[in-house]
């Protein structure tokens, strides 16, 4: 019982890291309606702002967030205006391809800096954790539940409790008409990349001090929160919280039962059976059109 | 002065000629009809006023200002709201929630919104029950209905309308249209394009007929339904399909 608390913790913990980049997918893939591929790359870049700041610089940790969060933005706001704005108008291919095009480009910038090498960044609190019984609930495992939480419930609260929510929400159904009714589109977009830069590099930060910090951290991740997605029904943004849980939860019961070099396998076994069972997801296709 | 004219406006959607030297006008106060076969240039004609398309000639002038070519999110502030076809409904939105974004357009505090929608529910008593019922589970006429208020929220100077009869039973038609005239008593100017000639020109003051992209003539409700050619062509027999 108590290595079963004790999985279902870890995988929950490193669930809620493919939830947040997964988070990010579902935002601007519903303003967008494209897929950013560089998405596990804000993580990286996220990451790499903790090992500047805290590991090189020497700063305190509180101070790194902060900073790495403001680079977070400005690299979101970049990122529309040079990958996603000038493509607005095209399908949804090139805008992909572009994606893709900046992910290859952030991750031979780090490359060419930090080499592959990976960094190793010291635990973010000085407790070590939580002694309950058998049960050992690791102090960054809990900050990283506990932000992810927090996070959720206030992304809840703007969505649908204000107006600028709304408006972002009327962007991602119908742009055309949210710009007939002056809705300013273009803002509302880059409002969407600044917000899930920071949610990507909110992951980096969290999980920085638990995975080595390194170039390939970015495809890692970013294919786990993509297969949440999927899991979770595209576009749908709880579906995408419980797809990263679960596809957390399910490689930790995984490695420990089954294999531990095969531990990336799982989330994608459990990713292609609900391709070929289920490919609307768990909350997929709700909504529907109605003529 | 005209509160909107139009002079020898062409457009094009890439190499379809839609709309070729188009010129009208709507004064303050007026209901004015844009009548039409499909594909007579009737939508395009909305759609280059709201600045969702840009005419490749001619000239738009709202209140004397030069508007073709503005970009829709600034043509809404200066008061033309854009009730397009099909009503575009924020299927994932509430009634409430659709009513509240239509005054996108201005500055206006939480507490007045609210009493500006509460007053919707006045003019469209059916919303009043609906107002948590998200967009897409809403009947045609209701969406209609939803839209038309959603359009008033901006306050506009000058509303236009888009086929607000299409796929509506004839009662809600009736309906829809007991609404316009009333929304013009209360001082809006509205451009009506409508395929039911019939009930179009049963609330309008004057209207246009248009064939592939041309004026074909215009007149007072009456002298459009005297013309025989006209009411032969464009007026008598697309009455019952449209409906």
């Amino acid at each position: 019982m108590t290595v079963l608390l004790q999985l279902l913790f870890q995988g929950v913990g490193i669930g809620a890291v493919y939830a947040l980049v997964a988070l990010g997918f579902v935002l601007i893939y519903r303003a967008t309606n494209v897929v950013n591929f560089a998405q596990g790359q804000f993580a990286v870049v996220g990451a790499y702002g903790m090992v500047v700041t805290t590991a090189d610089l020497g700063l305190p940790y509180w101070l790194g967030i902060l900073i790495t969060l403001a680079v977070m933005a400005l690299f979101g706001a970049l990122f529309n205006l040079g990958v996603y704005y000038p493509l607005r108008n095209r399908s949804f291919l090139p805008v992909v391809i572009s994606t893709i095009g900046a992910s290859i480009f952030i991750t031979n910038i780090i490359l060419g800096v930090y080499g592959p090498e990976p960094s190793m960044l010291a635990p973010m609190l000085d407790a070590p954790g939580i002694s309950l019984g058998n049960l050992f609930l690791d102090a960054q495992y809990l900050t990283i539940i506990a932000v992810t939480l927090a996070l959720v419930a206030l992304q809840y609260l703007f969505f649908e409790h204000t107006l600028l929510g709304k408006r972002m929400q009327a962007v991602s159904q119908d742009k055309e008409m949210a710009s007939l009714l002056g809705i300013k589109v273009g803002w509302m977009i880059m409002l969407t990349f600044i917000y899930s830069a920071m949610l990507g590099g909110i992951a980096g930060i969290l999980v920085a001090p638990i995975l080595f910090v390194s170039v390939g951290l970015g495809g890692q991740i970013a294919l786990k929160a993509f297969a949440a997605t999927i899991i979770g029904g595209f576009g749908d943004v709880p579906g995408a919280i419980v797809g990263g849980i679960a596809i957390g939860v399910i490689e930790t019961f995984g490695a420990y039962y089954i294999s531990v070099p095969y531990k990336d396998a799982f989330a994608f076994i459990v990713l292609f059976a609900f391709l070929l069972l289920r490919p609307s997801g768990l909350f997929g296709e709700k909504v529907s059109q109605k003529a | 002065m005209k509160l909107l004219e139009l002079d020898a406006v062409a457009a094009a959607y890439g190499a379809v000629q839609a709309l070729q030297s188009l010129s009208l006008g709507v004064a303050k106060g007026e209901i004015v009809a844009l009548l039409g076969a499909n594909g007579a240039g009737k939508s395009t004609t909305l759609r280059a006023i709201s600045g969702l398309l840009r005419p490749t000639r001619g000239e738009i002038r709202f209140e004397g200002a030069p508007i073709a070519g503005m970009h829709p999110e600034r043509v809404v502030r200066l008061g033309i709201a854009h009730v397009p076809e099909g009503r575009r409904v924020f299927p994932g939105l509430t009634v409430r929630e659709n009513i509240l974004l239509g005054a996108s357009n201005r500055r206006a505090s939480r507490a007045q919104l609210g009493r500006e929608a509460d007053e919707m529910y006045e003019i469209f008593p059916d919303l009043l029950r609906l107002q948590g019922a998200l967009g897409w589970t809403l009947s045609g006429g209701q969406q209609q209905m939803l839209a038309l208020a959603r359009g008033l929220m901006a306050q506009p100077k000058l509303l236009l309308l888009d086929e607000p009869s299409l796929g509506l039973a004839p009662l809600i038609v009736q309906q829809v249209f007991r609404v316009i005239a009333r929304i013009r008593e209360q001082g809006t100017t509205v451009l009506l394009v409508e395929q039911n000639a019939r009930i179009a020109l049963s609330v309008a003051d004057r209207g246009y007929v248009l064939e592939t992209g041309r004026l074909v003539t215009e007149g007072s409700p009456g002298e459009l339904w005297d013309n025989e050619e006209v009411r032969a062509a464009y007026l008598g027999g697309k009455v019952t399909k449209a409906a």
